[in-house]
């Protein structure tokens, strides 16, 4: 079981709050967390709209932990969406992750989520390539002819084929995306809160994220489902983290042990975040001592 | 007369194979080192799709200098805006400069490779209408509480810029290349002209021309401000600093020059491939300053004297230069 830490600074009421979230986040690694997420946001005057920068400038002050960013795909650009955890990755020497906000917290279909979920993944993997999708078109110009999502440039020469920095003027048709990740294959995660997404990601290995925002038993719920849904896809467990956000203030250890458990029984839970909201937050430290060891095993 | 610095490291050259996590651990590490040495700030550039890796996100390079220093200004030189939503840019300075404490320049510039206007979704053709109006949009967003834009471009209507930025509004020059086309937008503009290499009689006349737009739009003296990028390579003598030189062409300038269409003709065409003895690419050899550290201050003072208020110096020789030019300049 991995523990990390995770801000929504969506209604911080002062910039203060994204320095806060560095001290707490360099505190944290210390006692041993593995994670720090930080959800986009843009409501308060502190609000974090773009979390690749913040955990950019983590990943010099921390040298352990993993740095996820909760994107959302209604303001992105999918290219430099790509590019800016293939960097966040370079400079943390592969600890970048990206989950995705569900696309209904959007306003957006849950396609747009899962052509960008698409094109992310091809971007870091793939050199060369193309991409047609309804919400995502690599580069601008590629046609309604070309296939459905990713495709790629024929061998070279068999059809005169040019990679991109030798053409000069000419505008490819393929490109590629990069600097690519330090890890080939960075983790990403997604919100499973529409049944189109929950059943498109079990299918494409995609790992579920459940944000703190959702109750307990509905979270139980849908990850049960999801599990029954990639076991139909014939995919392995093991090519998933299922990661849970919650709130934990008072409760006491054993209940929270007792908590984190069952809900690994039911569900495969192989992350738990604690969302930081402020005032009554868990200690770190005692957290640390007094829970998280007794989630191993 | 200030001292603008920049990391390599950010891209694997050619000829010069090396590890991208290693380069960009060198270039956290030489922003520490021109914080110590006495530059005043430091820079990333931005290109995308390219094999090397090239940085496609200056202010994230950025940020991860900005976690280990604590005085330098971050500047980056250039952000291509035209490919960014101008909100969005604006938000990522804002982030960045949150971080940093209020330490962001940003150097706006407009981009000229065809495929990654393409590649990143948007027109090359209105790329310079466009830069100036999203600077515009950030100039706004970075100073105002809330605010109305209505462009040719763009529109935004009760927007709000989150995070609230340190600075308000963040610094922004105009990175206009060597373009005297470009210098008259950003005079016109009232905007900060930063220059690219260039030998002295093109800065010189650009400068001039910058500065009649300036004057002619009603702008101050005093906001007509400008900036020069340069090459400089010291050596002991000529053919050693040459040596230098020669070297930057072939593991870097080379492959843009040749392949990306780097240099630009007087009317505004791009030239690919052109043999070495062509008048563009050995105008632009000229322009990358070789000589002893002496005729490096001679040549930066004629720079100074021009009212060039900094230099971007990308050299790797900080330490030379902090030793031998820097006290020679106020």
């Amino acid at each position: 079981m991995r523990v990390g830490l995770s801000w929504d600074l969506d209604t911080a009421g002062t910039s203060a709050a994204q320095t806060h979230v560095l001290g707490e986040a360099a505190t944290a690694a210390r006692f041993g967390y593995d994670s720090a997420w930080v959800r986009e946001g843009r409501d308060g005057r502190g609000a974090c709209s773009h979390p690749a920068l913040l955990l950019t400038a983590l990943s010099r002050k921390d040298a352990t932990l993993q740095l996820r960013a909760i994107r959302e795909v209604v303001r992105a650009n999918p290219v430099r969406l790509a590019e800016e955890i293939a960097v966040l990755d370079v400079f943390s020497r592969g600890r970048a992750g990206l989950a995705f906000a569900a696309a209904g917290r959007q306003g957006r279909p849950p396609l747009q989520v899962h052509e960008t979920v698409d094109f992310v993944r091809t971007a870091w993997a793939a050199d060369e390539f193309r991409y047609r999708g309804d919400h995502v078109r690599f580069p601008t110009h590629t046609g309604d002819d070309a296939p459905a999502g990713a495709s790629f440039p024929p061998a070279r020469g068999s059809d005169g084929y040019v990679p991109q920095w030798e053409l000069g003027p000419a505008t490819p048709d393929f490109l590629t995306v990069t600097p690519k990740p330090h890890c080939p294959r960075p983790p990403v995660y997604v919100e499973i809160d529409d049944d189109a997404t929950l059943d498109w990601a079990a299918a494409a290995g995609v790992s579920p994220f459940v944000a703190a925002d959702v109750p307990a038993d509905t979270a139980v719920e849908r990850l049960g489902r999801y599990r029954k849904a990639a076991d139909t896809a014939g995919r392995s467990r093991a090519e998933v983290e299922v990661v849970v956000e919650r709130v934990i203030r008072d409760e006491s250890p054993p209940a929270l042990v007792s908590f984190v458990r069952d809900m690994h029984a039911e569900t495969g839970l192989g992350h738990l975040v604690l969302r930081r909201c402020g005032a009554g937050d868990v200690d770190l430290f005692r957290f640390a001592v007094d829970v998280y060891p007794l989630l191993q095993g | 007369m200030e001292f603008w610095t920049g990391g390599a490291g950010l891209a694997r050259m050619r000829a010069m194979p090396a590890s991208l996590a290693n380069g960009y651990d060198s270039f956290v590490a030489d922003a520490v080192k021109a914080e110590e040495l006495g530059f005043a700030a430091y820079g990333a550039p931005e290109h995308h799709f390219t094999y090397d890796g090239f940085i496609p996100f200056p202010l994230q390079a950025l940020a991860a200098a900005a976690a280990v220093t604590t005085t330098i200004r971050l500047v980056t030189g250039a952000m291509l805006l035209p490919m960014y939503d101008p909100l969005d840019a604006a938000e990522a300075a804002a982030t960045l400069d949150v971080i940093s404490g209020g330490r962001v320049r940003l150097g706006l510039g407009m981009g000229y490779r065809p495929m990654e206007f393409d590649g990143i979704g948007t027109a090359k053709r209105t790329r310079g209408a466009r830069l100036v109006e999203a600077i515009e949009v950030l100039r706004r967003a970075t100073a105002e509480d809330t605010f109305d834009f209505e462009g040719e471009h763009y529109r935004y209507e009760g927007a709000s810029l989150r995070p609230v930025p340190v600075q308000r509004p963040i610094d922004i020059w105009f990175c206009g290349g060597t373009s005297a086309r470009a210098a008259r937008r950003a005079g016109e503009a009232g905007l900060p002209y930063w220059l690219a290499n260039s030998p002295f009689e093109v800065t010189e006349s650009i400068v001039h021309e910058y500065r009649r737009a300036g004057r002619e739009a009603g702008w101050p003296e005093e906001r007509l401000r400008v900036a020069a990028f340069k090459d400089v390579f010291i050596g002991n003598t000529m053919p050693e600093a040459e040596s230098l030189r020669d070297v930057m062409l072939d593991v870097f300038y080379e492959e843009h020059i040749l392949g990306y269409g780097y240099l630009v003709d007087d009317s505004g065409r791009h030239v690919y491939n052109p043999p070495r003895d062509h008048p563009m690419y050995t105008r632009f050899v000229d322009s990358l300053f070789c000589g002893t550290a002496e005729m490096v201050v001679e040549e930066l003072k004629r720079y100074e004297a021009l009212g060039v208020e900094a230099v971007f110096l990308p050299s790797p020789q900080r330490g030379l230069i902090a030793d031998e030019i820097m006290p020679e300049f106020t």
